[in-house]
Protein backbone atom coordinates (compact mmCIF):
# COMPACT_ATOMS: atom_id res chain seq x y z
CA UNK A 1 0.00 0.00 0.00
CA UNK A 2 1.35 3.39 -0.74
CA UNK A 3 1.77 5.79 1.75
CA UNK A 4 -0.54 8.06 1.59
CA UNK A 5 -2.68 6.00 0.37
CA UNK A 6 -2.52 4.44 4.03
CA UNK A 7 -2.59 7.86 5.85
CA UNK A 8 -3.81 10.33 3.35
CA UNK A 9 -4.46 12.94 6.56
CA UNK A 10 -0.90 12.30 8.23
CA UNK A 11 0.41 15.75 6.85
CA UNK A 12 -2.79 17.66 5.82
CA UNK A 13 -3.41 20.66 7.82
CA UNK A 14 -7.52 20.56 9.02
CA UNK A 15 -9.70 22.75 8.08
CA UNK A 16 -11.19 23.40 10.96
CA UNK A 17 -10.70 22.96 14.81
CA UNK A 18 -14.13 20.81 14.45
CA UNK A 19 -12.40 18.77 11.89
CA UNK A 20 -9.43 18.70 13.88
CA UNK A 21 -10.98 17.31 17.32
CA UNK A 22 -13.41 15.24 15.07
CA UNK A 23 -10.20 13.21 13.23
CA UNK A 24 -8.49 12.70 16.44
CA UNK A 25 -11.07 10.97 18.53
CA UNK A 26 -11.51 8.64 15.39
CA UNK A 27 -7.72 8.51 15.88
CA UNK A 28 -7.99 7.82 19.52
CA UNK A 29 -11.11 5.36 18.78
CA UNK A 30 -9.26 2.99 16.51
CA UNK A 31 -6.59 2.60 19.03
CA UNK A 32 -8.66 2.27 21.67
CA UNK A 33 -10.12 -0.87 19.59
CA UNK A 34 -6.84 -2.39 20.05
CA UNK A 35 -7.17 -3.60 16.06
CA UNK A 36 -4.44 -0.94 14.66
CA UNK A 37 -1.34 -2.72 13.78
CA UNK A 38 1.97 -1.59 14.60
CA UNK A 39 2.69 0.48 11.39
CA UNK A 40 -1.08 1.85 11.48
CA UNK A 41 -0.94 2.79 15.19
CA UNK A 42 3.04 4.59 14.63
CA UNK A 43 1.00 6.54 11.62
CA UNK A 44 -1.61 7.18 13.82
CA UNK A 45 0.24 8.70 16.72
CA UNK A 46 2.09 10.46 14.36
CA UNK A 47 -0.98 12.04 12.60
CA UNK A 48 -2.59 12.68 16.81
CA UNK A 49 0.07 14.48 17.96
CA UNK A 50 -0.03 16.67 14.94
CA UNK A 51 -3.68 17.14 15.33
CA UNK A 52 -2.79 18.07 19.29
CA UNK A 53 -0.46 20.47 18.09
CA UNK A 54 -2.79 22.37 15.53
CA UNK A 55 -6.00 22.38 18.25
CA UNK A 56 -3.65 23.51 20.68
CA UNK A 57 -2.03 26.37 18.93
CA UNK A 58 -6.03 27.36 18.33
CA UNK A 59 -6.78 27.48 21.42
CA UNK A 60 -3.68 29.42 22.26
CA UNK A 61 -5.18 32.14 19.92
CA UNK A 62 -8.40 32.48 22.22
CA UNK A 63 -6.61 32.07 24.84
CA UNK A 64 -4.56 35.56 25.40
CA UNK A 65 -7.25 37.66 27.09
CA UNK A 66 -10.86 38.99 25.57
CA UNK A 67 -9.94 41.44 23.05
CA UNK A 68 -12.98 43.99 23.11
CA UNK A 69 -13.36 46.45 20.38
CA UNK A 70 -15.65 48.49 18.76
CA UNK A 71 -17.53 48.49 14.97
CA UNK A 72 -17.65 52.51 15.26
CA UNK A 73 -13.62 52.25 16.14
CA UNK A 74 -12.81 49.64 13.58
CA UNK A 75 -14.84 51.93 11.52
CA UNK A 76 -13.32 55.19 11.56
CA UNK A 77 -9.96 53.50 11.60
CA UNK A 78 -11.40 52.20 7.73
CA UNK A 79 -12.27 55.23 6.80
CA UNK A 80 -9.01 56.78 7.77
CA UNK A 81 -6.94 54.11 6.08
CA UNK A 82 -8.90 54.73 3.11
CA UNK A 83 -8.47 58.66 2.90
CA UNK A 84 -4.73 58.19 3.63
CA UNK A 85 -4.80 55.55 0.49
CA UNK B 1 -62.88 52.38 -28.44
CA UNK B 2 -60.56 53.13 -25.63
CA UNK B 3 -58.23 54.51 -27.75
CA UNK B 4 -60.53 57.66 -29.36
CA UNK B 5 -61.25 58.74 -25.65
CA UNK B 6 -57.20 59.63 -25.31
CA UNK B 7 -56.76 63.14 -25.65
CA UNK B 8 -53.66 63.75 -27.83
CA UNK B 9 -50.84 65.61 -25.76
CA UNK B 10 -51.45 69.35 -24.92
CA UNK B 11 -56.01 68.67 -25.86
CA UNK B 12 -58.64 68.16 -23.42
CA UNK B 13 -60.52 65.14 -23.86
CA UNK B 14 -63.56 66.57 -25.18
CA UNK B 15 -65.74 63.55 -24.37
CA UNK B 16 -64.90 63.67 -20.79
CA UNK B 17 -67.62 64.94 -18.30
CA UNK B 18 -66.69 68.09 -17.01
CA UNK B 19 -64.58 70.55 -16.61
CA UNK B 20 -65.81 70.84 -12.86
CA UNK B 21 -64.58 73.83 -10.88
CA UNK B 22 -62.02 72.01 -8.62
CA UNK B 23 -63.34 73.32 -5.55
CA UNK B 24 -66.56 71.40 -6.16
CA UNK B 25 -65.11 68.24 -6.69
CA UNK B 26 -62.93 68.58 -4.07
CA UNK B 27 -65.73 68.67 -1.48
CA UNK B 28 -67.63 65.68 -3.74
CA UNK B 29 -63.99 64.05 -2.94
CA UNK B 30 -64.17 64.98 0.87
CA UNK B 31 -67.71 63.08 1.10
CA UNK B 32 -66.79 60.44 -0.62
CA UNK B 33 -64.08 59.37 1.67
CA UNK B 34 -65.74 60.03 4.68
CA UNK B 35 -68.45 57.49 2.94
CA UNK B 36 -65.98 54.62 3.47
CA UNK B 37 -66.25 52.25 5.75
CA UNK B 38 -64.35 52.90 9.74
CA UNK B 39 -61.61 50.56 10.63
CA UNK B 40 -59.08 50.28 12.98
CA UNK B 41 -55.64 50.01 12.05
CA UNK B 42 -52.53 48.93 13.58
CA UNK B 43 -48.96 50.51 13.39
CA UNK B 44 -46.18 51.86 14.73
CA UNK B 45 -46.00 56.08 15.02
CA UNK B 46 -44.05 58.21 13.35
CA UNK B 47 -42.98 61.88 12.64
CA UNK B 48 -45.62 63.35 15.25
CA UNK B 49 -46.64 66.58 14.88
CA UNK B 50 -49.44 68.89 16.81
CA UNK B 51 -50.97 71.81 15.99
CA UNK B 52 -53.22 74.04 18.43
CA UNK B 53 -56.19 71.33 17.78
CA UNK B 54 -55.04 68.29 16.14
CA UNK B 55 -51.67 65.96 16.38
CA UNK B 56 -50.21 64.80 13.29
CA UNK B 57 -48.30 61.29 12.76
CA UNK B 58 -47.67 58.37 10.58
CA UNK B 59 -48.73 55.14 10.96
CA UNK B 60 -46.59 52.19 9.09
CA UNK B 61 -45.15 49.03 9.18
CA UNK B 62 -42.65 47.07 6.83
CA UNK B 63 -45.05 47.53 3.78
CA UNK B 64 -46.48 51.03 3.61
CA UNK B 65 -47.77 53.94 5.45
CA UNK B 66 -50.75 56.05 6.37
CA UNK B 67 -50.76 59.91 7.27
CA UNK B 68 -53.06 60.33 10.14
CA UNK B 69 -54.56 63.28 12.20
CA UNK B 70 -56.52 63.02 15.18
CA UNK B 71 -58.13 66.34 17.12
CA UNK B 72 -56.45 67.09 20.73
CA UNK B 73 -59.35 66.21 22.51
CA UNK B 74 -59.64 62.77 21.33
CA UNK B 75 -56.47 62.15 22.30
CA UNK B 76 -56.87 63.69 25.43
CA UNK B 77 -59.87 61.17 25.43
CA UNK B 78 -57.75 58.46 24.93
CA UNK B 79 -55.41 59.53 27.68
CA UNK B 80 -52.67 59.50 25.15
CA UNK B 81 -52.19 63.52 25.36
CA UNK B 82 -48.60 64.44 26.09
CA UNK B 83 -45.72 62.31 25.75
CA UNK B 84 -48.33 59.49 25.43
CA UNK B 85 -48.69 59.23 21.92
CA UNK B 86 -44.77 59.09 20.77
CA UNK B 87 -42.55 57.91 17.87
CA UNK B 88 -41.98 53.82 17.68
CA UNK B 89 -45.30 53.23 20.05
CA UNK B 90 -47.23 50.75 18.51
CA UNK B 91 -51.12 51.89 18.35
CA UNK B 92 -54.42 50.92 17.45
CA UNK B 93 -56.32 53.63 15.71
CA UNK B 94 -59.93 53.79 14.72
CA UNK B 95 -61.05 56.05 12.38
CA UNK B 96 -61.97 56.65 8.49
CA UNK B 97 -60.65 58.55 5.42
CA UNK B 98 -61.00 61.86 5.33
CA UNK B 99 -59.92 64.97 2.87
CA UNK B 100 -59.14 68.44 3.71
CA UNK B 101 -60.39 70.09 0.64
CA UNK B 102 -58.37 73.55 1.53
CA UNK B 103 -58.74 76.84 0.96
CA UNK B 104 -57.95 79.84 -0.98
CA UNK B 105 -54.97 80.00 1.62
CA UNK B 106 -54.78 76.22 2.97
CA UNK B 107 -53.29 73.44 1.78
CA UNK B 108 -55.72 70.55 0.93
CA UNK B 109 -54.80 67.22 3.00
CA UNK B 110 -55.31 63.90 2.86
CA UNK B 111 -55.54 62.05 6.38
CA UNK B 112 -56.98 58.70 8.34
CA UNK B 113 -58.99 61.05 10.61
CA UNK B 114 -58.42 58.57 13.75
CA UNK B 115 -61.58 59.25 16.54
CA UNK B 116 -59.96 56.98 19.09
CA UNK B 117 -56.09 55.57 19.59
CA UNK B 118 -54.69 53.24 22.17
CA UNK B 119 -51.73 51.73 22.68
CA UNK B 120 -51.28 48.08 21.34
CA UNK B 121 -51.82 45.16 23.77
CA UNK B 122 -50.24 42.51 23.93
CA UNK B 123 -52.73 40.65 22.05
CA UNK B 124 -52.50 43.19 19.02
CA UNK B 125 -48.36 42.39 18.58
CA UNK B 126 -48.41 38.87 19.16
CA UNK B 127 -51.79 38.89 16.37
CA UNK B 128 -49.32 40.84 14.61
CA UNK B 129 -46.24 38.83 14.99
CA UNK B 130 -48.14 35.27 14.04
CA UNK B 131 -49.01 36.86 11.06
CA UNK B 132 -45.66 37.98 10.01
CA UNK B 133 -44.03 34.80 11.83
CA UNK B 134 -46.58 32.98 9.42
CA UNK B 135 -45.46 35.13 6.14
CA UNK B 136 -41.78 34.48 6.65
CA UNK B 137 -41.99 31.07 7.41
CA UNK B 138 -44.05 30.27 3.96
CA UNK B 139 -41.36 32.07 2.25
CA UNK B 140 -38.52 30.01 4.02
CA UNK B 141 -36.92 32.98 5.81
CA UNK B 142 -36.60 30.89 9.05
CA UNK B 143 -34.19 28.38 7.66
CA UNK B 144 -31.49 30.17 6.04
CA UNK B 145 -29.94 31.06 9.12
CA UNK B 146 -29.84 27.58 10.55
CA UNK B 147 -28.12 26.04 7.61
CA UNK B 148 -25.22 28.08 8.09
CA UNK B 149 -22.06 26.57 9.81
CA UNK B 150 -21.46 27.65 13.11
CA UNK B 151 -17.73 27.51 13.93
CA UNK B 152 -16.86 24.98 17.13
CA UNK B 153 -13.91 27.64 17.81
CA UNK B 154 -14.48 31.69 16.77
CA UNK B 155 -11.93 33.71 16.70
CA UNK B 156 -14.40 37.15 16.75
CA UNK B 157 -17.81 37.90 17.30
CA UNK B 158 -19.50 40.36 16.66
CA UNK B 159 -22.21 41.33 19.67
CA UNK B 160 -25.17 44.20 19.07
CA UNK B 161 -26.50 45.50 22.23
CA UNK B 162 -27.26 48.07 24.06
CA UNK B 163 -23.72 50.20 25.28
CA UNK B 164 -25.26 50.02 28.83
CA UNK B 165 -27.23 46.94 29.33
CA UNK B 166 -26.91 44.50 31.85
CA UNK B 167 -26.31 41.66 28.74
CA UNK B 168 -23.10 43.35 27.73
CA UNK B 169 -21.50 42.60 31.32
CA UNK B 170 -23.34 38.85 31.31
CA UNK B 171 -21.77 38.12 28.11
CA UNK B 172 -18.20 38.91 28.97
CA UNK B 173 -18.34 36.73 31.71
CA UNK B 174 -19.57 33.83 30.17
CA UNK B 175 -17.52 33.94 27.38
CA UNK B 176 -14.39 34.61 30.18
CA UNK B 177 -15.77 31.68 31.58
CA UNK B 178 -15.13 29.27 29.06
CA UNK B 179 -11.45 30.69 28.43
CA UNK B 180 -12.05 32.15 25.38
CA UNK B 181 -10.84 35.51 25.02
CA UNK B 182 -11.08 36.41 21.16
CA UNK B 183 -11.75 39.60 19.76
CA UNK B 184 -15.41 40.92 20.57
CA UNK B 185 -16.76 43.44 18.21
CA UNK B 186 -19.26 45.63 20.12
CA UNK B 187 -21.92 47.12 17.69
CA UNK B 188 -24.22 49.25 19.96
CA UNK B 189 -27.28 50.14 19.18
CA UNK B 190 -30.31 51.05 21.02
CA UNK B 191 -32.83 48.10 21.71
CA UNK B 192 -36.34 49.52 22.52
CA UNK B 193 -37.58 52.65 20.19
CA UNK B 194 -38.47 53.66 17.03
CA UNK B 195 -34.32 53.98 15.81
CA UNK B 196 -33.75 50.34 17.54
CA UNK B 197 -34.64 48.31 14.32
CA UNK B 198 -32.72 50.19 11.83
CA UNK B 199 -29.66 50.50 13.79
CA UNK B 200 -29.73 46.96 14.85
CA UNK B 201 -29.66 46.02 11.22
CA UNK B 202 -26.82 48.41 10.33
CA UNK B 203 -25.04 46.91 12.60
CA UNK B 204 -25.70 43.33 12.23
CA UNK B 205 -24.84 44.65 8.30
CA UNK B 206 -21.75 45.75 9.03
CA UNK B 207 -20.86 43.01 11.46
CA UNK B 208 -21.15 40.86 8.84
CA UNK B 209 -19.06 42.39 6.52
CA UNK B 210 -15.84 42.21 8.65
CA UNK B 211 -14.47 38.99 7.35
CA UNK B 212 -13.01 38.13 10.43
CA UNK B 213 -16.19 37.46 12.47
CA UNK B 214 -17.64 33.82 12.68
CA UNK B 215 -20.76 34.80 14.50
CA UNK B 216 -22.71 37.48 15.64
CA UNK B 217 -24.82 37.75 18.52
CA UNK B 218 -27.55 40.09 19.26
CA UNK B 219 -29.04 40.79 23.43
CA UNK B 220 -31.40 42.72 25.43
CA UNK B 221 -32.67 42.43 28.47
CA UNK B 222 -36.27 41.57 29.32
CA UNK B 223 -38.99 43.45 28.95
CA UNK B 224 -42.88 43.19 27.30
CA UNK B 225 -43.21 42.56 23.85
CA UNK B 226 -44.25 46.41 23.49
CA UNK B 227 -40.44 47.09 24.99
CA UNK B 228 -39.07 44.24 22.05
CA UNK B 229 -40.93 44.76 19.61
CA UNK B 230 -37.90 46.44 17.40
CA UNK B 231 -36.98 42.33 17.09
CA UNK B 232 -40.23 41.51 15.70
CA UNK B 233 -39.27 44.14 12.76
CA UNK B 234 -39.78 42.68 9.39
CA UNK B 235 -37.26 44.65 7.65
CA UNK B 236 -34.43 43.98 10.32
CA UNK B 237 -35.73 40.18 10.58
CA UNK B 238 -35.13 39.96 6.47
CA UNK B 239 -31.99 41.50 7.02
CA UNK B 240 -30.87 39.13 9.58
CA UNK B 241 -32.07 36.15 7.52
CA UNK B 242 -30.07 37.19 4.50
CA UNK B 243 -26.75 37.50 6.85
CA UNK B 244 -24.04 34.99 5.53
CA UNK B 245 -22.68 34.98 9.26
CA UNK B 246 -24.89 33.33 11.74
CA UNK B 247 -26.93 35.03 14.32
CA UNK B 248 -27.36 34.16 18.08
CA UNK B 249 -30.22 35.78 19.46
CA UNK B 250 -30.67 36.32 23.17
CA UNK B 251 -33.61 38.90 23.39
CA UNK B 252 -35.71 38.95 26.32
CA UNK B 253 -36.36 36.49 28.63
CA UNK B 254 -37.01 32.69 27.95
CA UNK B 255 -41.03 33.42 27.98
CA UNK B 256 -40.41 35.92 25.10
CA UNK B 257 -40.55 35.20 21.57
CA UNK B 258 -39.53 37.48 19.00
CA UNK B 259 -39.46 37.26 15.64
CA UNK B 260 -35.68 37.68 15.39
CA UNK B 261 -35.42 34.41 17.28
CA UNK B 262 -37.04 32.73 14.42
CA UNK B 263 -34.93 33.66 11.81
CA UNK B 264 -31.89 33.60 13.64
CA UNK B 265 -29.46 30.14 13.28
CA UNK B 266 -29.31 30.20 17.47
CA UNK B 267 -32.35 31.11 19.75
CA UNK B 268 -31.03 31.59 23.36
CA UNK B 269 -32.62 32.77 26.15
CA UNK B 270 -29.74 34.47 28.16
CA UNK B 271 -26.55 36.18 26.62
CA UNK B 272 -25.15 33.60 28.77
CA UNK B 273 -26.70 31.14 26.77
CA UNK B 274 -25.70 33.00 23.80
CA UNK B 275 -22.07 33.21 24.69
CA UNK B 276 -22.14 29.80 24.74
CA UNK B 277 -23.95 28.99 21.08
CA UNK B 278 -21.31 31.56 19.54
CA UNK B 279 -18.59 29.76 21.08
CA UNK B 280 -19.94 26.08 21.02
CA UNK B 281 -16.11 25.42 22.36
CA UNK B 282 -15.45 25.43 26.36
CA UNK B 283 -11.94 26.19 26.13
CA UNK B 284 -10.66 25.04 29.52
CA UNK B 285 -12.63 21.61 29.01
CA UNK B 286 -11.07 21.61 25.76
CA UNK B 287 -7.16 22.08 26.73
CA UNK B 288 -7.95 19.71 29.55
CA UNK B 289 -9.15 17.06 26.85
CA UNK B 290 -6.35 17.69 24.68
CA UNK B 291 -4.01 16.96 27.60
CA UNK B 292 -5.77 13.62 27.83
CA UNK B 293 -5.87 13.08 24.04
CA UNK B 294 -1.49 13.98 24.11
CA UNK B 295 -1.37 11.61 27.47
CA UNK B 296 -3.42 8.50 25.39
CA UNK B 297 -0.99 9.36 22.00
CA UNK B 298 1.78 8.92 23.86
CA UNK B 299 0.23 5.64 25.49
CA UNK B 300 -0.58 4.23 22.58
CA UNK B 301 2.45 5.14 20.98
CA UNK B 302 4.84 4.11 23.57
CA UNK B 303 2.64 0.77 24.19
CA UNK B 304 2.37 -0.39 20.56
CA UNK B 305 6.02 -0.45 20.55
CA UNK B 306 6.58 -1.64 24.38
CA UNK B 307 4.08 -4.62 24.04
CA UNK B 308 5.02 -5.83 20.42
CA UNK B 309 8.79 -5.48 21.41
CA UNK B 310 7.95 -7.89 24.50
CA UNK B 311 6.24 -9.78 22.40
CA UNK B 312 9.00 -10.22 19.78
CA UNK B 313 11.51 -10.95 22.33
CA UNK B 314 9.34 -13.61 23.31
CA UNK B 315 9.51 -15.02 20.44
CA UNK B 316 13.36 -14.77 20.24
CA UNK B 317 13.27 -16.73 23.17
CA UNK B 318 11.26 -19.00 21.59
CA UNK B 319 13.50 -21.07 19.81
CA UNK B 320 15.77 -21.77 22.16
CA UNK B 321 13.13 -22.71 25.03
CA UNK B 322 11.82 -25.01 22.52
CA UNK B 323 15.36 -26.93 22.11
CA UNK B 324 16.21 -26.61 25.49
CA UNK B 325 12.38 -29.07 26.10
CA UNK B 326 13.68 -31.29 23.26
CA UNK B 327 17.03 -31.86 24.79
CA UNK B 328 15.42 -32.46 28.12
CA UNK B 329 13.40 -35.28 26.47
CA UNK B 330 15.93 -36.67 24.67
CA UNK B 331 18.14 -36.53 28.13
CA UNK B 332 15.02 -38.24 29.73
CA UNK B 333 14.72 -40.49 26.73
CA UNK B 334 18.65 -41.54 27.09
CA UNK B 335 18.43 -42.45 30.66
CA UNK B 336 15.49 -44.46 30.40
CA UNK B 337 17.06 -45.97 27.57
CA UNK B 338 19.99 -46.48 29.64
CA UNK B 339 18.17 -47.90 32.35
CA UNK B 340 16.52 -50.04 30.46
CA UNK B 341 19.47 -51.44 28.48
CA UNK B 342 21.19 -51.83 32.15
CA UNK B 343 18.20 -53.87 32.96
CA UNK B 344 18.12 -56.21 29.85
CA UNK B 345 21.84 -56.47 29.23
CA UNK B 346 22.40 -60.16 30.95
CA UNK B 347 19.53 -61.22 28.76
CA UNK B 348 20.57 -59.83 25.93
CA UNK B 349 23.93 -60.87 26.23
CA UNK B 350 23.43 -64.56 26.88
CA UNK B 351 20.87 -64.31 24.17
CA UNK B 352 23.70 -63.32 22.05
CA UNK B 353 26.17 -65.62 22.98
CA UNK B 354 23.88 -67.64 21.78
CA UNK B 355 22.97 -66.95 19.08
CA UNK B 356 26.81 -66.88 18.50
CA UNK B 357 27.10 -69.91 19.56
CA UNK B 358 24.44 -71.27 16.98
CA UNK B 359 25.91 -69.11 14.30
CA UNK B 360 29.77 -70.35 14.53
CA UNK B 361 28.26 -74.11 15.06
CA UNK B 362 26.75 -73.45 11.86
CA UNK B 363 29.35 -71.75 9.93
CA UNK B 364 31.97 -74.54 11.48
CA UNK B 365 29.64 -76.83 9.99
CA UNK B 366 29.53 -75.38 7.18
CA UNK B 367 33.47 -74.79 7.00
CA UNK B 368 33.75 -78.80 7.49
CA UNK B 369 31.29 -79.83 5.11
CA UNK B 370 33.46 -77.87 2.53
CA UNK B 371 36.37 -79.13 3.67
CA UNK B 372 35.54 -82.96 3.85
CA UNK B 373 33.91 -82.46 0.42
CA UNK B 374 37.23 -81.09 -1.05
CA UNK B 375 38.97 -83.60 0.70
CA UNK B 376 36.81 -86.54 -0.89
CA UNK B 377 36.54 -84.69 -4.18
CA UNK B 378 40.33 -85.00 -3.62
CA UNK B 379 41.04 -88.20 -2.46
CA UNK B 380 38.31 -89.57 -5.45
CA UNK B 381 40.47 -88.14 -7.65
CA UNK B 382 43.82 -89.52 -5.66
CA UNK B 383 42.19 -93.39 -6.15
CA UNK B 384 41.26 -92.91 -9.65
CA UNK B 385 44.97 -91.95 -10.36
CA UNK B 386 46.30 -94.02 -8.00
CA UNK B 387 44.05 -96.68 -9.76
CA UNK B 388 45.03 -95.61 -13.14
CA UNK B 389 49.08 -96.81 -11.87
CA UNK B 390 48.21 -100.25 -9.87
CA UNK B 391 50.03 -103.14 -11.53
CA UNK B 392 46.79 -105.23 -11.43
CA UNK B 393 45.44 -102.32 -14.07
CA UNK B 394 48.24 -103.13 -15.88
CA UNK B 395 47.60 -106.93 -14.97
CA UNK B 396 44.23 -106.72 -16.25
CA UNK B 397 45.34 -105.64 -19.94
CA UNK B 398 47.36 -108.95 -20.04
CA UNK B 399 50.56 -107.76 -18.78
CA UNK B 400 52.56 -109.67 -16.12
CA UNK B 401 55.15 -109.09 -13.52
CA UNK B 402 58.15 -110.67 -12.97
CA UNK B 403 58.93 -111.19 -9.21
CA UNK B 404 61.55 -113.63 -7.17
CA UNK B 405 60.24 -115.70 -4.76
CA UNK B 406 59.59 -113.36 -1.97
CA UNK B 407 58.27 -111.20 -4.06
CA UNK B 408 59.88 -108.66 -5.06
CA UNK B 409 59.51 -107.46 -8.39
CA UNK B 410 62.65 -108.34 -10.97
CA UNK B 411 62.85 -105.39 -13.68
CA UNK B 412 65.74 -106.70 -15.56
CA UNK B 413 66.17 -110.12 -18.09
CA UNK B 414 69.70 -109.96 -15.96
CA UNK B 415 68.03 -110.50 -12.64
CA UNK B 416 65.94 -112.97 -13.57
CA UNK B 417 67.89 -114.27 -15.71
CA UNK B 418 70.34 -114.95 -12.37
CA UNK B 419 67.53 -115.91 -10.32
CA UNK B 420 66.80 -119.40 -9.46
CA UNK B 421 63.18 -119.43 -9.55
CA UNK B 422 60.72 -117.01 -10.89
CA UNK B 423 57.22 -116.20 -10.46
CA UNK B 424 55.08 -114.79 -12.76
CA UNK B 425 52.28 -112.71 -11.89
CA UNK B 426 48.80 -112.75 -13.88
CA UNK B 427 45.77 -110.98 -12.82
CA UNK B 428 44.19 -113.86 -12.58
CA UNK B 429 46.90 -115.57 -10.51
CA UNK B 430 50.86 -117.00 -10.45
CA UNK B 431 52.78 -119.28 -12.23
CA UNK B 432 55.78 -120.20 -10.52
CA UNK B 433 58.46 -120.32 -13.68
CA UNK B 434 62.26 -121.60 -14.05
CA UNK B 435 64.28 -119.47 -16.29
CA UNK B 436 66.28 -121.51 -18.32
CA UNK B 437 69.74 -120.41 -19.47
CA UNK B 438 71.80 -120.22 -22.72
CA UNK B 439 75.01 -122.01 -23.27
CA UNK B 440 77.05 -119.63 -21.44
CA UNK B 441 74.60 -120.79 -18.76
Amino acid sequence: MDESERNPSATARPDSYEAAVERLEEIIDRLDSGQAGLRETLDLCSEGKQLVTYCAAELDEVGAGLKELRLDDLAAKLDTASDAG
Amino acid sequence: MEESRVAPPGRAAPELPGPFAVGTYARKLQGWMRERARVQLIGEVTGVGRSKVQAYFELRDAEGAVPCAIWLNDLEKAGLDGAGLRDGAEVVISGGLDYYPGGGQASPNFCFRATHVRLAGEGDLIARLEALRKQMRAEGLFELQKQLHRPLLPKAIGVVTAERGAARRDLVAALERRGWGGSLIWGFAPVQDRHAAPAIGMALQDLAARPEVEAIIVTRGGGSLADLWAFCDETLCRTVAMLRVPVVSAVGHERDSTLIDDVAAVACSTPTHAAEAAVPLDCLAARESLERCTVALRRAGEGAVGTRSRHLGALARGPARALQRERSKLNQKIREIRAASERGLADRASSQRRIGTVVLERARRRAVGADMDKRRDALHRAAVALRAHEPERTLERGYALVEDPDGEPLTSAAEAGAAERISLRFSDGRVRAKPERDGAA
